[in-house]
């Protein structure tokens, strides 16, 4: 597939033409040969995931087509390579081969669903190829992953501990979890259970169901007969579509809460408000204090942005820092050396990768805080800590609650 | 663009194994199987569990992957081997529908949906990525032309001419004192270890298998694959296969040109296009394009 | 004990509906003697037909099934003309292979318009009715009052129309039918009419209570084929009793299996039936 349009603009090419006579020492690995940079790009285009991965493209996008306007990275142009994961593992790993074999680009950013993320990590940590995600699963990080991984998103410990005390401070007693599969089911129903017996509540029981199903009634008897206040609906839009139409057919009152990208806009405007409301959403809450998200709203065009889109701009603003703090050398492997070294730390503070780059060109070090948070790692790959935005859905619509 | 073309050859080749056992099967004993994918499925997820989960050496998982889809094969013969011939192929459907809803569903065991990823194969991670394709080609090209050679000789054999003389008139030949059931079930049995063998193949090349890639559309392809190649010849599954692989990835390309079309609409066109060749290639040219040439017995010089 | 009750509730609803498209399986089978497969896709037609019908047209339900009747009828009786009836001299295995090959090539073309999302009718969601620890949907309910009317027009077209009586002279025997002057091309294209046009029924039927996709067909086609082959092979009323009898058991199978494995069910039936009673329970050609 040739690379989108607007990712190489002609006219930053010929500005940058001038400068690649300053282009010194570049190491002679495949990838990092003269001439453009290559990074991939890998959404959910179409799918379960399909209304995120757009905006996660036109983000990671912006970044690139900023940076080239500034004359690319030591004089080198960036040039993206983007394709549709379809939020399908399968699809996912023939895109990525074809990222790493035939592209040959240097990092691949941006997939969204954890099965996805899982199917074509081993792809990239064995042909050296930096990955960013967004994906959630604890399993993800502790992949071998030999550092060729990062993810924005906060993990699946820090997400459920969040909702468990959240559901606490409802007062509920006996939660009921009904899951996907998912590489998350099984970690989130344990951690569940644990925060919330701590809190002197119970998880009730827990049901994990194939999603391509278009009926869940036997699960759905599962959950009720188990006399739940309130019911977890851990899976996707699609899915949890079917589940809430069949659980107000059931005749269930209590309580409900999801992940924001599961009930999100879109699923309220498919359901009448009846079988929707008083459901509570649960989100990690982009930065929308910072420089960098109110930027990147004006450029989406939105003041309500989803933490995807924040978060790849981040991933993009990461990987061309790191390069550039490599003095140009656009491997993966000096991806993994130096994101670190450009995220946390001492450093100037940056919010936009163009800055960075400036400033690193100017012998100074960086520190990048992002759209969706400070972006600082452990060894491991995940972010410290984050903040959480937690929203009702009322006559069809989200009323936001709090952001803690 | 070359690495593109060698994973290309890749999956002709395991295509090529899928259609040569259909061969033994079908075109040599007339037992249809149209769940063929199902031990294709049987075969990819014993090798990954063995070499992933158990440690084991590829070469052992891939012997285990034969020996458990010809166990099943035995197992589904037995069950079926009496049926009649569009029955067979309703079951031997739905036990390859079985075999996906099962995956898909013990997750203590398969990983369920999220599938196997991170299958381990030969110098994988050690070597550039166009080196091991290349190694792997090499690998898979060796394994089709055992196989190859070994069904040529069981065709050629006195064990072959049973197995024909089964699938002209099974009545007939137990008669002549034939034991069929025995005979179908064997048959039935090797020609799963060769489609067991295809499926770990397929997922140490892939390094990642799930449910959703094991349907019955891919026994489709492989009939289309021997009925165009020629239903009896094993040249014919070879050539069938390699024409099968071409066309559907030159499909990816040519709707890459039609504007406008989203993946999902691409993937159903190819679809579409291989159910419809089906369609005409039995309409039109049932025999294949290599058809099977019935040797004849030499005759005894006449002395008068 | 209620849960067992409440199985064999939905069980019976299900059989019911279930017995719309075996009846179309099975009828086909009496009359051009080869599993026609392509009832997956002709499920699905009927399904996406009454979709548009409902949610394009804004037609209630009732008026929707009979769109999706007409739509998978038609598209049955094209179908078999243009493709399976050339092949059906070949022999029922090569008939059997360009089904699937068929059931194959319409999905893909209703995958080519609609996309692989889940889909619902534009039906109002009802919460359901509850009676002594038993719960049935008012949608279960329409089901089968349109399932069982659908069925008694089946019944009252093959006793008492001229071309009802043609068709079950044709699967009774074809020869003697023949002979007697019925014209077998034209009951050919009654039979996949009514058959495909049943099946569509059925698709539209499932998805009514929850949602359709393109493969809401061929998920229900290996039940199809238990509920005909359980019953007897080309006999209605077999469909009929066979459908009831795969229903029920479809849902006490939840009580140790996972809902996943209830076209294992349909599967294993299959076998056994195969194995130890072939004719089914009606036995073939009983009618």
């Amino acid at each position: 597939m040739t690379p989108s349009p607007r990712s190489v603009s002609r006219r930053a090419l010929f500005q940058g033409a001038g400068a690649l006579a300053a282009v010194a020492a570049v190491p002679a690995a495949a990838r990092a040969q003269g001439g453009a940079l290559r990074l991939g790009a890998l959404n959910p285009l179409t799918g379960a995931g399909g209304s995120y991965g757009p905006p996660m493209r036109k983000a990671i996008e912006w970044v690139v087509s900023e940076i080239n306007a500034a004359g690319g990275i030591l004089g080198r142009q960036v040039q993206l390579f983007a394709e549709d994961d379809q939020t399908n593992p399968e699809a996912a790993v023939r895109a990525a081969r074809k990222l790493i074999d035939v592209d040959k680009v240097a990092a691949i950013m941006g997939t969204w669903a954890s099965a996805v993320t899982t199917a074509v990590a081993p792809l990239c940590w064995e042909s050296k190829t930096f990955l960013t995600t967004v994906s959630g699963s604890d399993t993800i990080t502790q992949l071998p992953h030999l550092g060729y991984l990062v993810r924005t998103q906060p993990n699946t410990h820090l997400q459920i501990g969040k909702l468990g005390e959240f559901l606490l401070s409802l007062k509920m007693k006996r939660v009921f979890t009904l899951a996907a599969q998912t590489p998350f089911a099984v970690p989130s129903q344990k951690r569940l259970a644990e925060v919330l017996t701590k809190g002197g509540s119970e998880q009730v029981g827990a049901v994990i169901y194939d999603k391509d199903k278009t009926t869940f009634r036997s699960e759905i008897d599962q959950a009720l007969k188990a006399r739940p206040d309130m019911i977890y609906m851990n899976g996707y839009t699609p899915d949890v579509t079917v589940v809430m139409k069949e659980l107000y057919k059931a005749g269930y009152t209590g309580g409900k809460v999801a992940q924001a990208y599961a009930v999100n806009g879109k699923l309220l405007n498919s359901l009448p408000a009846e079988v929707t409301d008083g459901t509570y959403t649960v989100a990690p809450s982009p930065s929308i204090d910072s420089v960098a998200y109110k930027r990147l709203a004006k450029v989406l065009g939105s003041d309500d942005l989803d933490p995807y889109s924040c978060q790849c701009h981040d991933h993009a603003s990461l990987v061309l820092l790191a390069i550039a703090h490599a003095k140009g050398d656009a491997t993966g492997t000096a991806i993994k050396d130096h994101v670190r070294k450009i995220s946390q730390g001492g450093g100037v503070k940056v919010e936009s990768a163009a800055e960075g780059v400036k400033l690193l060109a100017q012998g100074k070090e960086v520190n990048f805080d992002g759209a969706s948070g400070p972006c600082e790692f452990t060894e491991t790959g995940d972010i410290l800590d984050t903040r959480f935005r937690y929203e009702q859905a009322e006559k069809g619509k989200f009323k936001l609650l709090r952001i803690a | 663009m070359d690495t593109y073309l060698v994973a290309m050859a890749v999956f002709a080749g395991i295509y090529a194994l899928l259609a040569l056992g259909l061969n033994l099967v079908w075109g040599l004993t007339g037992m249809i199987n149209l769940g063929l994918v199902g031990f294709f499925a049987l075969g990819a997820y014993v090798s990954a569990l063995s070499t992933k989960a158990l440690g084991a050496p590829i070469p052992a998982g891939l012997a285990a992957a034969m020996l458990a889809a010809a166990a099943a094969g035995a197992l589904v013969a037995v069950t079926t081997a009496r049926l009649r011939g569009d029955y067979l192929a309703i079951i031997t459907l739905g036990f390859s529908e079985v075999v996906r809803i099962v995956a898909s569903n013990e997750i203590w065991l398969t990983n369920g949906t999220d599938g196997i990823s991170g299958i381990p194969g030969p110098l994988r991670g050690r070597v550039p990525p166009e080196a091991f394709n290349l190694v792997y080609l090499g690998i898979v090209a060796a394994v089709v032309a055992a196989v190859y050679l070994v069904l040529e000789r069981v065709r050629r054999s006195p064990y072959g001419r049973v197995l024909r003389a089964i699938r002209d008139d099974d009545q007939v030949a137990a008669v002549a004192g034939k034991p069929v059931l025995a005979f179908k079930v064997e048959a039935f049995a090797v020609s799963a270890a060769v489609l067991g063998l295809a499926g770990g193949l397929y997922g140490h090349y892939t390094s990642y298998i799930a449910p959703e890639v094991f349907v019955p559309l891919i026994s489709i392809y492989i009939v289309l694959a021997l009925t165009a190649g020629g239903t009896g010849t094993n040249r014919g599954a070879v050539v069938g296969a390699v024409l099968v692989v071409f066309f559907l990835e030159s499909a990816r390309f040519a709707t890459g040109w039609l504007p406008g079309l989203q993946p999902v609409q691409v993937a159903a066109v190819r679809e579409l296009v291989i159910g419809a060749s089906l369609i005409l290639v039995l309409r039109f040219r049932p025999a294949g394009l290599i058809p099977e040439r019935i040797e004849r017995i030499p005759r005894p010089s006449s002395a008068a | 004990m209620t849960e067992v009750l409440q199985l064999v509730v939905n069980g019976l609803v299900a059989g019911t509906v279930l017995a719309v498209p075996a009846i179309g399986f099975t009828a086909i089978y009496a009359v051009l003697r080869f599993p026609n497969f392509t009832v997956a896709s002709h499920a699905t037609i009927g399904a996406f037909a009454g979709y548009v019908a409902n949610t394009g047209l804004g037609l209630p339900a009732w008026a929707a099934v009979l769109v999706a009747f007409l739509v998978a009828g038609l598209a049955g009786v094209v179908n078999d003309e243009l493709v399976l009836k050339p092949l059906r001299p070949s022999g029922a295995l090569t008939a059997a292979i360009a089904a699937v090959a068929l059931t194959i090539v319409l999905e893909n073309v209703v995958r080519f318009i609609f996309g692989n999302d889940l889909r619902g009718y534009d039906l109002p969601i009802r919460r359901d009715w509850q009676a002594g620890g038993l719960r049935i949907g008012p949608q279960q309910v329409q089901n089968l009052a349109i399932a069982v009317v659908a069925m008694a027009a089946v019944f009252a077209f093959l006793a008492f129309t001229r071309m009802g009586k043609a068709m079950r002279a044709v699967a009774d025997n074809p020869m003697l039918a023949g002979i007697k002057g019925i014209n077998a091309d034209a009951v050919a294209r009654a039979v996949n009419f009514v058959g495909m046009g049943l099946a569509g029924i059925g698709g539209m039927l499932l998805g009514l209570d929850t949602s359709i996709d393109p493969l809401t067909g061929f998920r229900v086609i290996l039940s199809v084929f238990a509920a005909a082959v359980v019953g007897g092979l080309g006999s209605i009323p077999g469909a009929v009793v066979g459908a009831l009898t795969i229903g029920v058991a479809e849902e006490l199978s939840l009580l140790s299996l996972a809902p996943a494995y209830r076209t294992a069910v349909g599967f294993v039936a299959i076998l056994v039936v195969l194995t130890l009673r072939p004719r089914g329970i009606l036995g073939e050609r009983a009618y």
